[in-house]
């Protein structure tokens, strides 16, 4: 193999790491996973076009620069600053944990004092033992990760127990002070059988536009459970998001995920989605808005591992100024997973010439007794239907906006929790008006 | 008053001219219908009554009350009372009739320079008025004509049109697809709007319509013109008739 040369951030990025490395959370295994990571990290370098799944996305290209780990605590931050942040999730009723650059932060957190559920940071819990850091090879992925394991900081662990039915979502936010630092955080999410739970991230930030996030969630969905799962990117103009989901659905359960992204200048969201358990029914669908020269690559690996499970994905995307949405989504269906059930469909509403949207849906279906569909649409606002409007005396902006809002409406209305679906709604509409979309 | 003088409208992207010189009077408190072959122009001529894209005007000018509306954009033209039932009303998927209803009139309401309604208001209001045309609430609740019928969406026409109580309709081919029952109702809806202050226009195929909605007077269009002026008895004339005088007739 070629030996391609190093880019200075990926020079950076290797090199960073001896000078954090022991101000990092964990015992002597977690320390040694890290060590090994950064190698891993050192050999792969970032993902670049050349590599099937970064094809839209280059990272070697995209991440110029590696700014700085943020390690320890920021200064203080106010409620008030956190709910400004959160926009219209600020009014939702629930259960707030906080991380302000990638470190939890409980004086802004609610204790938890809910039955049925159990909430660790994740720099505590990974000093215990059994708790490490999943280094699960992820086909093209695997660089992204071995960056989170390597300078996690912390994020939540969290424990549905079986049977609890959680009234209130949990929010945890995850806001940036800092500016130029890199936030690493790791959720390790789990939810026992016939338990019920509404989880949501939120990343966001409070100051400066200028960020990197490396964010990783892995949650499995115990059997029988029913999980929405929700996660919002507000990052910041000059943000840089790096988003992985690692999702694994029971027998019998129902996993929901929803992923609203605005206002950030790139945003690479992965999930990989596996079903260990049949019957099981699975939605991930969201909402991603680009201008400027924002770019938001959503990329879903959907594994029908077992027989007779369903998955559903929706994504919609607003597309203005020089915003580009990239959607790949792959569904795979193991040889024995037959009544297999996957539909897929990604559309982009171009406001702009020089928007672009890529879509690339994969199938790859290895049994015969299965029902699989995707596709894909890429449109500008209706002029006939502007003018019906307008005809009956709607002011163009109010038509515009309104059209918008019916677009995207389709796959926010996947989001059963009403309060949660009214608040992303309110979000995501807000953002347009605010950028004039 | 609408006046209409000396109309030429071609397409914007490409020389093809649809109105050759209309020329058209409806006064205050009048009814007149247009009755014409397919492609006369009949559509072209209420599209830019209401101030669609896509045409040019290359002579003549539209005055409403004294003024002209050319330079209008549609919901301006909309506040000053002008009013266009689509031949095809659109679908508007995830935007409820009740709330596309409220954004309209509250729009409307407020370019007029009056207070915009309360909901309790504006429901009683819609409400009263869907039920003179048997739209039922569980049609009000459904995104805009997603799914409705084409005599439904004929009556969710009427039922805007009653809501934003204009001072010019146009109509256009609001009867077809109707059954007897459904143009009575809508024709009673029409006939509820009727007054001193407003002009309207029916285009339409049928002298039946005629019958439910008497107009002051009939005028036949072809070519883009308007060839024939009368009284309503000219309807029954063209339905025994036919338009062969017209069509053939060179100009
Ligand atoms: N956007 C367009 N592009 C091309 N041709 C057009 C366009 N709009 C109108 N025309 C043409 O102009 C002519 C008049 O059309 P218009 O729809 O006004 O007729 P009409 O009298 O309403 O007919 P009908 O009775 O069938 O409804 C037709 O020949 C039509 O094909
Ligand atoms: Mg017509």
């Amino acid at each position: 193999m070629a030996t391609i040369e190093k880019t200075r951030a990926e020079e950076a990025l290797a090199a960073n790491f001896a000078g954090v490395a022991d101000k990092l959370p964990g015992g002597r295994a977690v320390a040694e996973a890290r060590s090994s990571a950064i190698g891993t990290f050192g050999a792969l370098g970032l993902p670049h076009r050349r590599i099937e799944e970064w094809k839209y996305s280059d990272l070697r290209n995209v991440l110029k620069d590696a700014l700085p780990p943020a390690v320890g605590s920021a200064g203080a931050v106010s409620e008030a600053a956190i709910d400004t942040s959160l926009r219209q999730l600020a009014r939702l009723d629930a259960i707030r944990i906080v991380f302000v650059d990638g470190v939890h932060r409980p004086e802004l957190s609610e204790a938890i004092e809910t039955r049925g559920i159990e909430v660790t940071p994740l720099a505590q819990a990974l000093g215990k033992p059994g708790v490490g850091l999943m280094h699960d090879d992820l086909p093209g992925h695997a660089a992204v990760v071995a960056l989170n394991t390597a300078y996690v900081t912390d994020g939540a662990v969290i424990k549905v127990s079986q049977g609890a039915k959680l009234a209130r979502p949990v929010l945890l936010v995850f806001a940036r002070t800092a500016a130029g630092s890199l936030v690493t955080t790791r959720n390790v999410i789990s939810v026992a059988a016939d338990a019920e739970a509404t989880l949501i991230e939120a990343h966001v930030a409070l100051a400066s536009p200028k960020g990197q996030d490396n964010a990783l969630t892995e949650i499995t969905v115990g059997e029988g459970a029913r999980v929405t799962h929700a996660k919002v990117v507000l990052s910041g103009a000059e943000a840089q998001h790096l988003g992985t989901w690692l999702v694994k659905v029971g027998q019998s359960a129902s996993y929901r995920g929803f992923q609203a992204t605005a206002e950030t200048g790139f945003t690479r969201n992965t999930s990989f989605l596996t079903y260990t358990g049949e019957d099981a029914k699975a939605d991930i669908s969201g909402v991603f808005l680009a201008r400027g020269n924002e770019h938001v690559d959503t990329t879903l690996v959907i594994d029908h591992a077992v027989p007779a499970c369903e998955s559903r994905e929706l994504f919609k995307g607003v597309l203005d100024g020089r915003g580009r949405g990239v959607f790949q989504g792959k569904v795979i269906v193991r040889p024995d997973a037959q009544k297999s059930d996957g539909k897929q469909m990604a559309q982009a509403l171009m406001l702009s010439e020089e928007a672009e949207f890529d879509s690339k849906p994969e199938l790859e279906i290895f049994a015969d007794d299965v029902v699989c569909g995707h596709g894909s649409t890429c449109a500008e606002l209706d002029e006939d239907l502007l003018f019906y409007m307008r005809a009956r005396g709607i002011d163009r902006e109010t038509a515009r906006a309104l059209l918008i809002e019916s677009f995207i409406a389709e796959a926010t209305e996947k989001v059963e929790h009403e309060g949660l679906r009214e608040a992303l709604q309110a979000l995501v509409i807000g953002s347009l008006q605010r950028g004039k979309v | 008053m609408l006046e209409i003088k000396n109309l030429h409208v071609k397409l914007e992207d490409e020389d093809k001219a649809i109105l050759k010189g209309v020329d058209l009077v409806i006064p205050k408190g009048e009814v007149h219908a247009i009755m014409g072959p397919n492609g006369s122009g009949k559509s072209t001529l209420a599209y830019v009554i209401a101030g669609r894209d896509g045409y040019t005007v290359t002579d003549g000018d539209i005055l409403w009350n004294g003024e002209s509306i050319l330079e209008m954009e549609p919901d301006e033209r909309a506040a000053k009372g002008v009013f266009l039932a689509f031949q095809y009303p659109l679908e508007l998927p995830g935007v409820a009739t009740l709330t596309f209803l409220r954004t309209a009139a509250n729009s409307v309401l407020k370019k007029r320079g009056l207070k915009e309604m309360t909901t309790p208001e504006f429901l009683k209001h819609v409400r009263a008025e869907a039920a003179k045309l048997g739209v039922t609430d569980e049609m009000l609740k459904r995104p805009l004509n997603v799914g409705f019928s084409g005599g439904e969406k004929k009556r969710m026409e009427i039922l805007q049109m009653s809501v934003l109580a204009p001072t010019l309709a146009v109509l256009d081919e609001t009867d077809s697809g109707l059954d007897i029952d459904a143009m009575r109702v809508v024709a009673q809806g029409v006939n509820a709007l009727r007054g001193p202050e407003r002009s309207m226009l029916l285009i339409t195929h049928y002298q039946r319509l005629l019958d439910y909605i008497v107009p002051d007077k009939v005028h036949v269009m072809a070519r883009g013109r308007i060839l024939k002026t009368g009284p309503k008895e000219l309807a029954l004339e063209l339905e025994r008739t036919g338009y062969a005088g017209f069509v053939g007739e060179t100009a």
